[in-house]
């Protein structure tokens, strides 16, 4: 089948799904109000609450989400075929993506803009927002073992990647300097950035540096240390500011690459019901979250977003529309992988590093628009070896605050952001090098699909709060939690535990179980909680906050 | 003049290169932006705790500075209470 079918897909979701389902639900469940004020405009305070510009806040949107998650997923989750993998992108963002991320933000609006932590608190139990901090923890340190692998392989097994990688940080410390120091204009300093560091993708081809797995590793983890501990305008902005053009050129090439190509698919449509890494459900659910559905981007809904909206009308511009484009990168890596190979066994054989498969796919599309191949090749290797350290970039840090959080009174030494950052270094090293990376990808995908449960969760208890249809919200919720819950349980139960127990990777297999089984834990907690919740909202009575309770009791 | 205020809204928003000016610097710049806002913020956070000091009775500076400095607080007292007395958690810190 030719790759502009799988088009039609996308136009047919996003239309559906953007204007009329969305529309329907924003005006209907939610009843949006432009002339209703917003947090931004009541609370206005020039800093985390300050009106911003639709187009500004949809690009701050779709840069707080789009990782290479998005891309990952749906690559690795072509083992089952190419059409599950699209129906669940399609069925998954029009029924619950884009809902989550608008819901989330609308709920945080009409609360003053109260973030997760403050509504768990205020609509489920005290306990909630402990056990979001808890997951937020364990699910950044999957994230940070699930991206390490994927970075560390994609350097070592592309000999024209390290050479530009250590321009674009080398940029990235100029830029800083630049901007902040030397107060260089900031149009003429984006220009000699992008020329150099376009340059240099060129000269990495030329000069291949061929670096071992656990060299990078180890350069990975010193660059985590760095990014956690360094300011922020010394490091992570300008890295972000200078390489997001490189994503966004990427993207637009693919794009064009694609439409002028229009290879067939390759990738068999359909493989089996149960592949090596366990049956198509749950588990694809999971391997595939961020395009379809993500948790991540419920915190940077009703953290950031609802507080810089203008107006009611602009939500489902920003947020759905961010989760809608987010689809559309995850359909992009779905046709450039299932049109990049000759067979399945050629796909097969790659699957331990999918950033060696987008690359080919990718750099393969990028040559319909002229460019060689080697150049397209290290472009798209560029492309996603950014996005994942932008990832990297901020996961060490906000673990060193969550430790800070969880520990910090009971252990004052966790306070310290040198000994926290490190600690959570030795950790993802030691998951990384004992544990099996498609499971630890798993194990992410589930964290982060619990987190959507939670945040689903928290929309349904502010509907029934105010006597909406709450439906739209908990059949979504009830789906992503038992599916989220059933693929962490098969995981460490018929995955973790038995391969331990047959002597493979014992600490690193019997870790991660452990892991999987506190999310569990957690979410159990957690329903029971908000089945009371429920009934206390449903009944017309609101959660008593714990200062209340203490004082009672 | 409804008609007229959403015709300006729309000539404001500058069509098709408008969005994508915008679009690339809230994909690129807007963080930039909001953090550099925070870090002011922060600094005035400490400036007006020490202007304001003495009237908390621990005395930092100099009353005769305090009441030199103290048209330059005023304008900023009210967002300064609120964001002081916001609750924040973990979340807060992450964007």
């Amino acid at each position: 089948m030719n790759s502009l079918w799988v088009l039609l897909w996308w136009v047919i979701i996003v239309v559906l799904g953007y204007w009329v389902y969305a529309r329907h639900v924003a005006k209907n469940i939610f009843e949006i109000d432009e002339k209703r004020t917003t947090p931004a405009k009541m609370y206005m305070d020039g800093v985390d609450f300050m009106p911003a510009n639709k187009n500004v806040l949809y690009g701050f949107q779709l840069n707080s989400i789009a990782g290479a998650a998005p891309i990952i997923g749906p690559i690795v989750a072509l083992q089952w075929g190419w059409v599950p993998a699209l129906l669940w992108l399609g069925l998954g963002v029009f029924f619950i993506g884009w809902l989550h991320d608008f819901s989330s933000a609308m709920v945080s609006i009409r609360n003053d803009g109260d973030t997760f932590g403050a509504l768990g608190y205020k609509l489920i139990s005290p306990r909630a927002r402990k056990i979001l901090l808890t997951f937020i923890y364990f699910y950044l340190l999957l994230i940070a073992c699930a991206f390490g692998h994927i970075i560390t392989s994609g350097i070592s097994g592309n000999a024209a990647l390290p050479f530009p990688l250590l321009v674009v940080i080398a940029v990235a410390f100029l830029v800083g300097h630049m901007i902040y120091k030397a107060r260089v204009n900031i149009i003429t300093t984006t220009i000699i950035a992008i020329a150099v560091i376009f340059f240099s993708i060129w000269l990495g081809t030329v000069w291949n540096i061929k670096l071992s797995y656990n060299l990078v590793l180890v350069c990975l983890l010193i660059f985590g240390y760095f990014s956690s501990i360094l300011p922020v305008w010394r490091f992570i902005q300008p890295y972000n500011y200078s390489s997001v053009y490189v994503v966004y050129f990427g993207i637009i090439a693919g794009v064009i690459g694609i439409l002028i190509g229009h290879k067939p698919m390759t990738l068999p449509a359909f493989t089996s019901w149960s592949i090596g890494m366990g049956p198509l459900w749950p588990l694809l659910f999971v391997t595939i979250a961020c395009g379809a559905i993500s948790g991540w981007h419920s915190l940077v809904s009703s953290t950031a977003t609802s507080r810089q909206i203008e107006n009611e009308l602009d939500v489902r511009p920003v947020t759905g529309g961010a989760m809608f484009a987010e689809f559309t990168i995850s359909i992009i890596a779905v046709i450039v992988c299932a049109t990049a190979f000759a067979d399945k066994a050629a796909y097969i054989a790659k699957v331990g590093n999918p950033v060696g498969i987008f690359v080919g796919g990718l750099g393969g599309a990028i040559t319909s628009i002229g460019l060689p191949l080697s150049y397209a090749k290290a472009l798209s290797g560029m492309m996603i070896i950014i996005l994942a350290l932008t990832v990297i970039n901020l996961v060490f840090r906000f673990m060193k605050v969550a430790t800070a959080e969880l520990v910090g009174d009971a252990m004052s030494v966790a306070k310290n952001p040198h000994i926290a950052t490190v600690v959570a270094l030795i950790i993802t090293f030691v998951l990384i090098k004992t544990g099996t990376w498609l499971y630890i990808w798993v194990l992410f995908g589930g964290a982060n699909q619990l987190m959507a449960s939670f945040a689903l969760l928290l929309v349904t208890l502010f509907l029934v709060q105010k006597s909406k249809n709450y439906k739209i919200a908990i059949y979504p919720m009830f789906f992503m939690y038992a599916t989220t819950v059933c693929a962490l349980f098969y995981t460490s139960f018929f995955k973790l535990i038995p391969g331990a127990l047959a002597g493979k990777k014992v600490f690193g297999n019997l870790f991660a179980a452990a892991v999987a089984i506190l999310l569990i834990i957690l979410a159990i907690i957690l329903a029971y909680d908000g089945w009371k919740a429920f009934k206390k909202h449903k009944a017309g009575e609101t959660a008593a906050p714990a200062e209340a309770e203490k004082v009672t009791a | 003049m409804e008609e007229k205020e959403k015709d300006k809204k729309k000539k404001k928003a500058g069509g098709v290169v408008g969005f994508f000016r915008d679009f690339t610097y809230g994909m690129a710049t807007h963080g930039m932006a909001r953090h550099a806002l925070k870090t002011r913020s922060s600094m005035e956070h400490l400036f007006i705790l020490i202007t304001m000091g003495d009237m908390l009775g621990i005395p930092i500076l100099p009353p005769y500075y305090s009441l030199r400095l103290l048209p330059h607080v005023v304008p900023q007292i009210t967002t300064w209470k609120r964001r002081m007395l916001r609750e924040k958690d973990f979340v807060d810190s992450m964007y």
